[in-house]
């Protein structure tokens, strides 16, 4: 590999050490306990998926340009320069990792490995070897936030229609989906696509809240593809049409990463505290449901179900209790999976690896322990909030053969409106 | 052997103590004045309260319940050798300053035969988990991660803990003669006793002192700065 | 509509989430000569602007995009 290419990746890791990835590469002593933590490396027995693996490509060339130690003796810790082999398994192995964080919640010094990947993807995009697709799908998302003559009135009719479909199916004019409404109480950002808009609509009428669609998704491939700069720039389309509109709180419709990037990462990325409050849907409709606002069937869904903690959600938002107590309020028969809440298995599907067919091999024998875990639990119903466990969730249906309807927590709220 | 344990258990004990010293300070100089990530990276559930965090970051240290919850066979090693370390570690203070509340209350022959049951349990638990975690590393995934300082590691330690073992089970000196040979090295005026010269205790206690030595000098400069590192990381989770 | 471009490739993205109708054309696109076109076919409102902001973004060009009743109708010309 030439040279240059050699300092860039170098520069980045240089770059982003910061003291918690300096002790990472530092302390972890490669117990591998972390092997059976990761439900890549359990579906598969790849060791590149082996958690600890992963890091310690980063900890070879750290070890060589860092330390003292790994300049004298190299071989003592396989110090190495980035080369072909090494790029080839870091692309696999990390945006293989669907950032789960699983691995982190086992590991006795709690290494974040999904960090470490997050800083190897910015060496492999600076050394030209970043997933194509993520890079793609992030400057599509930043280009539509730049022009928004371009895009504003093409978004807004197609919101239009949906608003029109959703007065159809409900046979109530009153409904709304309202776009730029200044001074509205919640900005709600949902995913391009009418299905977290219905519902989301439905529901807010229903609990007479004031709100307004944002023109954007909270997507953020920008995320995935390990771009702290693009990342950023996609958040900041709807954060800064929320500062515009003067809402109070934004609401993050059922995906799991925008949720993190919103609730968690925003502030840090920006440097600034945000003037409203940031909340996941489900914490809304848990409010609601709370102060009396929204009146649900209890035990409208008759079916078996059960619930699946999305990590960005829950190990790594911290929502847990409030999703489970709107299921249990409107389900006859919940059945929760184990293990569950912080322990929950990741379904495969996190990372934006729904969207990178060259890995989809992986992704379904990934799923392998979510199969075996909604196997246990006999339901027939699965609700997750988040997008990205869906899809892989219902791909697993297919692959696994499995009875099994996925489904939105909205949604079942809804079927308990009605 | 009057040359070999001067330059192991005088020189190399001056040595190995002020390079794992300033080692240990250099790591902790370095990572203190590395920006911390601005990006909260804290893991759920996460306890509301400062206090509550600090609890959780020494539970989760010095217990690591999520660890033994996956992997029991492998933490209930790492479990029982830190104790067992961490009580060898306490026992050789007695090297320092004899125990005297201890040994008024048992007496002379009591304290020795307690400090030969309790340094023989914890040499033995150390020696076995080294040689399962040199087991460990020889198959599977475990060898194919492990590098060349994960080995030298588990050998040195295997290193001191036989002749440590040896010098417990089979050494015929003295506590006594082991506490005058220490105090003289802390009032820098070091020498080796007689009667340690006199017998083949000597080469044991020459070997112990060799791999401590080594050991102490490569421990800042090797993962087991995770003794210090591990709560900080710990912290971190909970943040 | 005799002006009507040759179509290289007919994609059906009927019932696909965002960003899959972004996803397969632009894994599609290398499957058509340059110049070549694709006919996509979604029926996601989300792609309205994906598929635009996407062939802005990567260089390539949206030649018509259109609401025909539920379906939207893409047509992409590979420029590159």
């Amino acid at each position: 590999m030439e040279k240059v290419t050699v300092d860039t990746m170098v520069g980045v890791l240089d770059k982003r050490m910061h003291r918690q990835l300096k002790q990472y590469l530092d302390i972890c002593a490669r117990c591998a306990i972390c092997k059976d933590a990761c439900h890549q490396y359990v579906g598969t027995g790849d060791f590149k998926y082996l958690p600890a693996r992963r890091a310690e490509l980063i900890r070879q060339v750290y070890k060589k340009y860092f330390t003292k130690t790994g300049q004298f003796v190299p071989a003592l810790y396989e110090a190495r320069d980035p080369d072909d082999n090494l790029l080839q398994e870091l692309y696999e192995s990390t945006y293989g990792c669907t950032g789960c964080r699983r691995c982190m919640y086992f590991c006795p010094f709690s290494i974040d490995t999904a960090w470490i990947a997050a800083v190897a993807k910015g060496m492999l995009i600076a050394a030209g070897h970043g997933n194509e697709m993520l890079g793609q799908l992030a400057d599509a998302a930043i280009f539509k936030g730049d022009s928004p003559e371009m895009f504003h009135d093409v978004l807004v009719e197609g919101f239009k229609g949906i608003e029109a479909e959703l007065r159809d199916e409900t046979g109530d004019d009153t409904i709304e989906v309202p776009v730029d409404v200044k001074g509205a109480e919640m900005l709600y950002v949902g995913l391009a696509g009418s299905h977290t808009i219905k519902p989301a609509a439905r529901i807010f009428h229903a609990a007479g809240q004031s709100w307004t669609l944002s023109l954007y998704e909270a997507a953020n491939y920008g995320l995935f593809f390990g771009d702290g700069e693009k990342a950023k720039k996609i958040a900041k389309r709807f954060i800064d049409e929320a500062v515009e509109l003067g809402v109070k709180e934004v609401v993050i419709t059922e995906c799991g990463h925008a949720y993190r990037v919103a609730k968690i990462f925003y502030e840090s990325w920006a440097g600034e505290k945000l003037p409203f409050k940031v909340s996941h849907i489900l914490d809304v409709i848990d409010r609601f449901m709370a102060e009396g606002r929204l009146e649900l069937k209890p035990g409208a869904i008759a079916e078996p179900i059960t619930y699946h903690d999305p990590c960005q959600v829950g190990r790594n938002g911290g929502l847990y209790e409030a999703p489970r107590r709107i299921v249990t309020a409107i389900a006859a028969d919940f059945r929760d999976l184990t293990p569950n809440r912080a322990e929950q298995w990741c379904c495969g599907g996190g990372g934006g690896l729904v969207a990178l067919t060259d890995m989809n091999d992986m992704r379904l024998k990934s799923g392998a322990k979510k199969v075996e875990q909604i196997r246990a639990t006999g339901a027939t119903v699965i609700a997750s909030p988040c997008e990205n466990c869906r899809l892989q969730m219902e791909d697993l249906v297919n692959e696994y053969d499995l009875d099994l309807k996925v489904m939105a927590v909205m949604d079942l709220v809804v079927e308990a409106m009605d | 052997m009057e040359l070999y344990l001067e330059i192991t258990s005088i020189w190399g004990v001056y040595l190995g103590i002020a390079v794992f010293i300033v080692g240990m300070a250099w790591r902790a100089y370095q990572w203190a004045t590395t920006p911390r990530s601005p990006v909260a990276l804290g893991m759920f559930p996460k306890p509301a309260t400062g206090a509550g965090r600090f609890t959780k970051m020494l539970k989760d240290t010095f217990i690591a319940p999520q660890s033994a919850k996956i992997e029991p066979v492998m933490w209930a090693f790492a479990f029982l050798f830190h104790i067992a370390a961490l009580a060898a570690f306490v026992g050789h203070l007695r090297l320092v300053q004899e125990f005297t509340p201890l040994k008024d209350m048992l007496g002379t022959q009591g304290m020795n035969e307690f400090a030969a049951w309790a340094g023989g349990i914890a040499g033995t638990i150390m020696m076995v988990a080294v040689i399962f975690w040199i087991l460990r590393r020889t198959f599977g995934p475990y060898k194919q991660l492990s590098v060349p300082e994960d080995y030298l590691l588990l050998f040195l330690l295997l290193g001191v803990i036989i002749m440590g073992n040896h010098m417990r089970f089979f050494g015929i000196v003295h506590s006594e003669t082991y506490m005058e040979w220490f105090r003289s090295l802390m009032v820098f005026k070091p020498e080796i006793p007689a009667e340690i010269l006199a017998t083949t205790t000597g080469w044991s206690l020459g070997t112990h002192m060799l791999f401590t030595t080594l050991f102490l000098i490569y421990f800042p400069f090797s993962k087991l700065t995770h003794a210090m590192g591990a709560f900080a990381a710990n912290m971190t989770r909970s943040e | 509509m005799s002006d009507a471009p040759n179509v290289d490739l007919e994609l059906d993205l009927k019932g696909l989430l965002c960003p899959m109708p972004m996803v397969k054309v632009s894994q599609s696109i290398k499957d058509v000569p340059v110049g070549g076109i694709i006919r996509a076919v979604a029926t996601d409102a989300g792609a309205m602007a994906d598929i635009p902001a996407w062939a802005k973004s990567t260089g390539h060009e949206v030649v018509s995009a259109l609401k025909e009743g539920s379906e939207f109708v893409f047509l992409v010309k590979r420029v590159k």
